[in-house]
């Protein structure tokens, strides 16, 4: 049930795009969306949106408050199997494509499918990208001399790519949780962050977080970020000894304490980076004198063996409660509300200490009808609005460097941010940058290059500007554009026949759209 | 965290006297009792406001920086002692890179040079061993957020300082589209809940984009549609669309400073001259909120040359040409920075510090009594070990929150201190003129 649907099990539509297809223009009509489901529109009810219950609180001279629980647009609970819901929190942005598919699985067919994601065939993506990317297959060793701004572009470009055209969505959208998870800034660490990307993130993204946890601990790029290469017996650097406790495992509140992390640093002496970018242990700097983390006394051992006091101490960090519940409480914000409930948090603790930290369990537990149904919307951050709206406007594409570029403007850069916390997903941090989406919106709907993207406005052109906001309604929204973004695109579209530019303009509102900044 | 959910009638007395009151701007009714938990004193409302206050410029140098390399003390011989190869050299020594002696106890370090016509003039005041006092995490993001909302350790308060005080003081120019700007591609948790407060990372290039031609167009449409949308992004759309049109009535490109002062092109240097641009258009800019990064100086952080001395140059050079081209032009503005914690009194054997406690924040401005290094408790041989934080910080003897406070009230006048700093007794330290 679980297995790539085959060639021609899909929509004679999506077998062969109309367009010529340059660079990755074919890979795009394998996701994107099918012209044909375009024109047909499902027709569905569209209620009124409910006067919302949460107001903006105001006081005095006008306090806005951050509101974490924005309500789902009616038009997206309308339907009660949720699947549509479910596919906006399993993909960086819902298509016509991807909602057709879940409708033929159902709820566990669909997740099942997405959960077992190296049964799906993404071979086509991941050949353009090692054709297009040839540095991010290299070894460190390989990339040592290689032009760092090659491979910074190479890295950003590819996961842009990636997330847009991968068939593996559920897996992007976890490849992005711990990418921030475990960020690093791309500026301290260079060409060493091309092998934690591929050896540690996307290779352990869905299987158990023990596992994840392990090999970021010996990724030489996680060494240099968090000074562990500096650390030495003689004077140890608590740097990373803090953040795998404060950010990576226990939480700040998981109960240790100062002394845990001067002794965990003492504990971690030795664990550097040799050559060209390659994880080792060097006893000389490791102090061996006996340790005491988390109330548990590490014996102090000499020569190789002492790197197996920090394993040891990984495996204490990985099975603790605390690990438990935070990495619960952070998977469910990020998949289902901002405002995880205590018995959600507990629910899928229990998962993990069950299933020993398996990633796939724990989305699977989450990531029930009921649970997404009643979740509040979340705000696209920026990265996810870029990619979703590649895949909404379903363009010739030869190129994301404008996207990447653009995510400079809208703060979300990959690999950008310098300090250990990632990213935030947070609503109040993300909602005031609301012009440069606006913009960013503008300036993708008008790209008609065939070099970077293309957008073909006639795509878009119906018999009417009402069926031409259809078309619009259909691809980017699934046929659930709320009723207020149809009201102001019919005023704006006017009565009369529709130009290029203005068919481009729509688009441009419609990716600008308040409804299209929420998953 | 679900005890932030709004319910339409909260029931506690704070909302139901708030509601009873005219409200300002378009969203009359509300509830404000998540942001302002009912522990908090009602806003005082028959107090008057000073009609002529500062802007306000808070800069946050992010990653805990080091005060002991920005303003040393170079008359404790224990300073030299711990830092072998990072201390900053004595002002009386034959090093290009010495210090610049401040009050014959402590010295800029070399890299501070552009604060020193402030310092001189006596409108730069120097704060050491500060920080958070009732808190000692060492955590960069507990702390930074601690500070930044202004109370520790309270998971319900969301509100940043300076969004509460622009929340509860009239706009200082009657119908301000753009009261705070947080110079910043997200919005920092300092201005979290002001009103009319947008993050604005280049103010120089905010334009919708598009066709010059449809753009009214274009912006009416974000009016309407996102008017009948959500918070926070429905205030943040509609000052956006006021903001675009505010900031197209002022040129950033054509833009000379006085007195021949020249910015650094650092990201810095860049939002400080764009601050001075707004502030001199008089569009109604009452606060700014800048981050200078970088400060998290583990290893390798140099003395006369290498990371912290980079930082150093950026931060002085480019708050020096603001002091130049605002502060001593007579616009009044005050400017405090501010940093989570300081660092390790001794240094590590990467030749950086770990994570420590006091630090040194700054108060510049024509209200300020500077021209001094301002301490409390400060007793000798405060570096020795026996008087060290947990044997190897440098205490936290005065309060960031102090320093604050008597800036808010006499300089931002705003009597409402209870709001900006909820359950923090100020102690007025003579930090204004």
């Amino acid at each position: 049930m679980s297995k790539t649907p085959s060639d021609s099990e899909r929509p004679e539509a999506e077998k062969t795009g109309r367009r010529a297809f340059v660079f990755f223009g074919a890979l795009a009509a394998a996701t994107m969306l099918p012209s044909a489901a375009r024109a047909q529109g499902r027709t569905r009810a569209r209620s009124r949106r409910p006067e919302p219950v949460l107001r903006p609180p105001t006081l005095d001279h006008g306090a806005i408050v951050p509101n974490e629980n924005v309500p789902a647009f009616a038009e997206w609970n309308a339907d009660t199997d949720g699947l549509s819901r479910l596919v906006r929190r399993v993909t960086m942005g819902i298509t016509p494509g991807e909602a057709a598919r879940a409708k033929a699985m159902g709820w566990n067919g669909y997740l099942t499918y997405q959960l077992n994601y190296t049964r799906i065939n993404d071979a086509a993506v991941e050949n353009a990208l090692a054709a297009r990317y040839p540095l991010t297959s290299l070894s460190s060793d390989q990339l040592f001399d290689a032009d760092a701004g090659q491979i910074a572009t190479q890295l950003r470009e590819s996961a842009i790519y990636r997330a847009a055209f991968s068939q593996r969505q559920l897996y992007q959208r976890m490849v992005e949780f711990w990418t921030d998870h475990f960020n690093q800034d791309l500026d301290k660490v260079g060409y060493l962050l091309v092998a934690d990307q591929r050896d540690v993130i996307r290779k352990y993204a869905m299987t158990s977080f023990p596992q994840l946890l392990k090999a970021s601990a010996h990724s030489a790029s996680m060494m240099v970020y968090l000074d562990q290469n500096v650390s030495s017996s003689r004077a140890p650097n608590q740097n990373y000894a803090r953040e795998i406790m404060e950010l990576h495992t226990l939480g700040v509140d998981g109960g240790y304490t100062q002394d845990d992390v001067a002794e965990l640093s003492r504990v971690l002496t030795g664990w550097t980076v040799t050559g060209k970018g390659q994880f080792t242990f060097n006893a000389s700097v490791h102090d061996q004198k006996a340790k005491t983390v988390l109330g548990i006394a590490i014996q102090g051992l000499t020569g190789a063996d002492g790197q197996s006091e920090g394993e040891q101490v990984l495996d204490m960090l990985v099975k603790h409660p605390s690990t438990a519940r935070f990495i619960a409480t952070k998977m469910l914000k990020w998949m289902v509300t901002p405002t995880p409930s205590a018995d959600q948090v507990t629910a899928i603790a229990s998962v993990y200490r069950a299933t020993g930290g398996d990633i796939k369990a724990m989305l699977r537990a989450m990531l029930n009808i009921d649970w997404i149904m009643a979740a509040p919307m979340k705000l696209k951050r920026p990265f996810h609005l870029a990619v979703s709206s590649l895949r909404a406007v379903n363009a010739n594409v030869s190129s994301v460097s404008t996207i990447n570029n653009s995510l400079n403007t809208l703060g979300h850069q990959s690999f950008a941010w310098d300090t250990p916390d990632g990213y935030p997903d947070k609503i109040e941090y993300w909602a005031g940058n609301i012009l440069p989406r606006w913009s960013f919106a503008s300036s993708l709907s008008s790209l008609n290059s065939t070099t970077t993207i293309q957008v073909d406005p006639g795509m878009y052109r119906g018999s009417s500007p009402a069926a031409t906001i259809d078309i619009i309604d259909q691809g980017f929204f699934a046929g659930e554009m709320p009723a207020a973004t149809r009201t102001a695109l019919t005023t704006y579209a006017g009565t009369t026949t529709l130009s290029d530019a203005k068919i481009r303009e729509l688009v441009g509102l419609a990716l600008a759209s308040n409804s299209f900044q929420w998953y | 965290m679900s005890n932030e959910t709004h319910t339409a009638d909260c029931g506690c007395q704070e909302y139901n006297e708030l509601s009873r009151r005219q409200f300002l701007g378009a969203a009359a009714a509300g509830t404000a009792a998540s942001m302002f938990p009912a522990w908090l004193p009602k806003i005082v409302l028959g107090k008057t406001y000073a009609s002529n206050r500062d802007v306000i410029v808070s800069v946050f140098l992010r990653g805990g920086a080091d005060g002991l390399a920005m303003v040393a003390p170079y008359a404790d011989p224990a300073y030299y002692t711990s830092r072998p190869t990072i201390a900053i050299p004595r002002p009386d020594a034959t090093d290009a890179n010495k210090g610049i002696d401040l009050d014959g106890f402590f010295a800029f370090a070399a890299g501070m040079s552009g604060l020193v016509p402030a310092f001189k003039a006596q409108d730069l005041l120097v704060v050491h061993a500060t920080g958070l006092q009732t808190n000692n995490t060492r955590s960069h993001f507990d702390a930074q957020r601690y500070m930044e909302v202004g109370k520790p350790a309270d998971p319900n308060l969301i509100t940043g300082w300076l969004g509460r005080h622009l929340a509860s003081v009239p706009p200082m120019k009657a119908g301000s589209l753009l009261r705070g700007i947080g110079v910043s591609n997200g919005l920092q948790k300092t201005l979290v809940g002001a009103p009319q407060t947008l993050p604005i990372a280049d103010p120089a290039n905010f334009s919708i984009g598009g066709s010059v031609n449809t753009q009214p167009q274009r912006l009416s449409f974000m009016q309407s549609e996102y008017g009948v949308g959500e918070e926070p992004l429905r205030s943040a759309a509609l000052d956006a669309v006021n903001t675009v049109n505010l900031i197209k009535s002022v040129s950033f490109t054509g833009y000379t400073p006085a007195n021949g002062v020249t910015y650094p092109t650092s990201s810095f240097g860049r939002a400080l001259r764009s601050l001075a641009v707004l502030i001199k258009a008089d569009v109604g800019l009452e606060a700014a909120q800048v981050d200078i990064g970088g400060w998290d100086t583990h290893s390798a952080q140099g003395a006369n040359t290498g990371s912290m001395r980079n930082l150093m140059n950026d931060f002085s050079g480019s708050l020096g040409a603001f002091y130049a081209d605002v502060i001593a032009t007579g616009y009044t503005v005050t400017v405090v920075a501010i940093s989570e914690f300081g660092r390790n009194v001794r240094e590590n054997a990467s030749g950086g510090n770990d994570h420590g406690r006091g630090t040194v924040m700054y108060a510049m401005g024509k209200g300020i009594s500077g021209g001094r290094v301002l301490t409390k408790n400060w007793i000798t041989g405060m570096l020795d070990r026996a008087n060290l934080e947990a044997g190897q910080d440098l205490k936290v003897t005065t309060d960031y929150r102090d320093v604050l406070s008597e800036i808010v009230q006499n300089r931002l006048g705003n009597p409402n201190l209870d709001v900006v700093f909820p359950t923090w007794t100020p102690t007025m330290m003579g930090v204004t003129r």
